[in-house]
């Protein structure tokens, strides 16, 4: 049974214009010309219980505005929303009970008191019995290693440590659901780690997770399903390894040669970087040109002396489709019909 | 209804610790609160040293109008006043998110948000004010006790209908500081003893815009100049209650969070 159900979800919100000149400003003193703003334009999907899913799209695609109505905290101007069979804004305390958020921009913490007090008021608040926020708590400071910090004041604390903390705050009551806007923004390598573990550790034991993220490494490492949103429309609801190849089945192809590699190359082939005269980043459309003869007509006419074959990297998947202003709904389209190959450059979207 | 309690004492404890981090900034908070609250009395003092008065009231009955004006403000401002503030910032901030992924009331919990103990200081100025108030005027009796008792319960009230009306305010108004102002000029009027406006605005002070019934009606009620009949006050403010309540929870369906 599906978890979260959402059938045409659309939010708008009315916003006011005005210039920068100051005729313009005294102007809007006596009437602002308002405009209606279309976040969200009916979106539908559903996700299973357990599942880790990655919404991704530029800033502004309506990322975190679907979150927020997901998450109870906005209405929807239309459209529906079943969470557990639960309607977030209508049944906002119950709902808000079996969730938890993160956001890597609004802190839950108190700045300058210690974690462990702030979650304590949080206990109170969510009415966490004694013996079972003892166990959670310790399972959770074990699992994120914060025994030793969390009794400092929340300002002493680094970034990543008051993150872990932050994880803490949003885990203490056992949630079903857990929205992450960001979790890990200015993170370094480490506390990156630690994050995903934990929320992998989480998700195993059947916590959905839904994550907001310009992180394309944490997509990739994280989330088993991406959704792309543009233009508050879902542009690809997919698979990663679905997503890739809607740029057509290629790889990016790291070769040095004996010859110099020229810019002009048969179709299926484009030189994505020139590191050296004799060394190049080819991207490989295996459609067109299947691995085995592209490796041995490549060193019939240039001699390979070293070649690393990889995926395509998912920046360049993204690129792609954010790149599109008006790009249609495309998420059940087949794959072949999406694209079009000419001479080895990706063409746009249909 | 238990968990409210525990969640108040939870909110309260955390508070207090809050405060602690900065001891002096407490101290001083709470200095600078009781000088600031002081100041009308002290003016109304320089007032009456000078031979000048309100006309039927002497010092002290005058003192005691403010003494529980001061009062009011000292349960008020520490308990849910501070909402206003926190919906000012958090709305234009959108932080205001956080306080609705609680599983408790909204309202319930921007008051806890805003509870601040600095605030305290208002209610020992007042309640310094209050015993020296008292020792100039004839002791009241029960009965004014008691009416005095339900009329501070009204005062309270419409102190609370007016953080919602102004917290609610902030919802569409976003960022808008000029609210503290707005209470400011209009309970200034509370702060004097009623018969000294004119008949039209002392009228409108008491049935329309209910200020006469923070300070002036419940210390009138006191001095024995007010009967039982002015207990209709506690049906007036418990109805601006029930407005104000249906004014915010209207007024936060406005809320439309911040970019993010």
């Amino acid at each position: 049974m599906d978890m979260i159900e959402v059938k045409e979800l659309t939010r708008t919100f009315t916003i006011y214009e005005r210039g920068h000149t100051l005729r313009e400003v005294a102007k809007s003193l006596i009437r602002r010309p308002m405009k209606e703003v279309r976040a969200v334009d009916s979106i539908s999907f559903n996700i299973s219980q357990g599942e880790l899913v990655a919404f991704l799209g530029p800033n502004g695609a309506g990322k975190s505005t679907t979150l927020k109505m997901l998450s109870g905290v906005l209405h929807p101007s239309s459209g529906d929303i079943r969470c557990m069979g639960l309607v977030p804004w209508k049944q906002r305390r119950e709902y808000v009970r079996k969730i938890g958020a993160v956001f890597g921009q609004k802190s839950q913490l108190l700045w300058d008191i210690p974690p462990s007090d702030a979650f304590y008021m949080n206990k109170a608040i969510y009415g966490v019995p004694d013996k079972e926020y003892k166990e959670t708590l310790d399972e959770l400071v074990e699992l994120l290693q914060v025994g030793d910090i969390m009794r400092k004041p929340t300002r002493q604390l680094s970034l990543g440590e008051r993150m872990r903390c932050e994880f803490i705050m949003a885990m203490l009551h056992r949630p079903d659901l857990v929205f992450l806007d960001e979790p890990t923004i200015g993170l370094d390598m480490i506390a990156k780690e630690n994050i995903r573990n934990f929320i992998r550790s989480m998700n195993r034991k059947k916590v959905t997770f839904i994550l907001t993220t310009h992180d394309l490494e944490e997509v990739e490492l994280l989330a088993e399903r991406v959704m792309v949103i543009n233009h508050g429309r879902i542009i690809v609801d997919d698979t990663l390894s679905g997503l890739r190849k809607r740029l057509g089945d290629k790889k990016t192809v790291r070769i040095v040669t004996e010859l110099p590699v020229p810019d002009e190359l048969p179709a299926g082939l484009r030189i994505m970087e020139r590191i050296r005269p004799f060394e190049v980043e080819l991207e490989v459309d295996t459609e067109i040109l299947p691995l085995r003869p592209f490796i041995s007509q490549f060193n019939e006419q240039f001699g390979i002396l070293d070649m690393a074959i990889e995926e395509l990297p998912i920046e360049a998947v993204m690129k792609e489709l954010y790149s599109e202003p008006d790009v249609q709904s495309y998420a059940a389209a087949p794959v072949q019909n999406l694209f079009q190959v000419n001479n080895g450059k990706t063409r746009s979207l249909d | 209804m238990k968990g409210i309690w525990l969640c108040w004492g939870a909110v309260f404890r955390v508070k207090l610790a809050e405060m602690m981090a900065y001891r002096s900034h407490f101290a001083l908070s709470m200095l600078l609160l009781i000088a600031g609250d002081l100041a009308v009395p002290l003016v109304t003092l320089l007032v009456y040293s000078s031979g000048a008065s309100f006309p039927g009231w002497s010092l002290y009955e005058a003192l005691l109008v403010q003494a529980v004006f001061v009062l009011a403000k000292g349960i008020a401002f520490p308990f849910f006043f501070g909402m206003v503030g926190t919906t000012l910032s958090q709305v234009r901030e959108g932080t205001f998110d956080l306080l609705l992924l609680k599983p408790r009331p909204v309202m319930l919990m921007s008051m806890l948000n805003g509870f601040d103990p600095d605030d305290f200081g208002r209610l020992l100025s007042g309640g310094v004010l209050f015993g020296y108030a008292l020792s100039g005027i004839a002791a009241p009796g029960a009965g004014d006790w008691l009416r005095f008792m339900l009329l501070f319960l009204a005062s309270i009230s419409i102190l609370f209908a007016m953080s919602l009306f102004l917290s609610g305010l902030l919802f569409r108004w976003v960022g808008s500081s000029r609210v503290f102002d707005i209470f400011d000029a209009v309970t200034s009027f509370g702060m004097y003893p009623g018969t000294i406006y004119s008949k039209t605005l002392s009228n409108m002070l008491t049935y329309v815009l209910p200020i006469g019934l923070i300070a002036f009606v419940p210390a009138a009620a006191l001095l024995g100049r007010e009967g039982w009949g002015a207990l209709w006050a506690l049906a007036s403010a418990a109805g601006i209650v029930g407005v104000s309540m249906l004014y915010w929870n209207a007024m936060l369906k406005n809320y439309s969070s911040a970019g993010g």
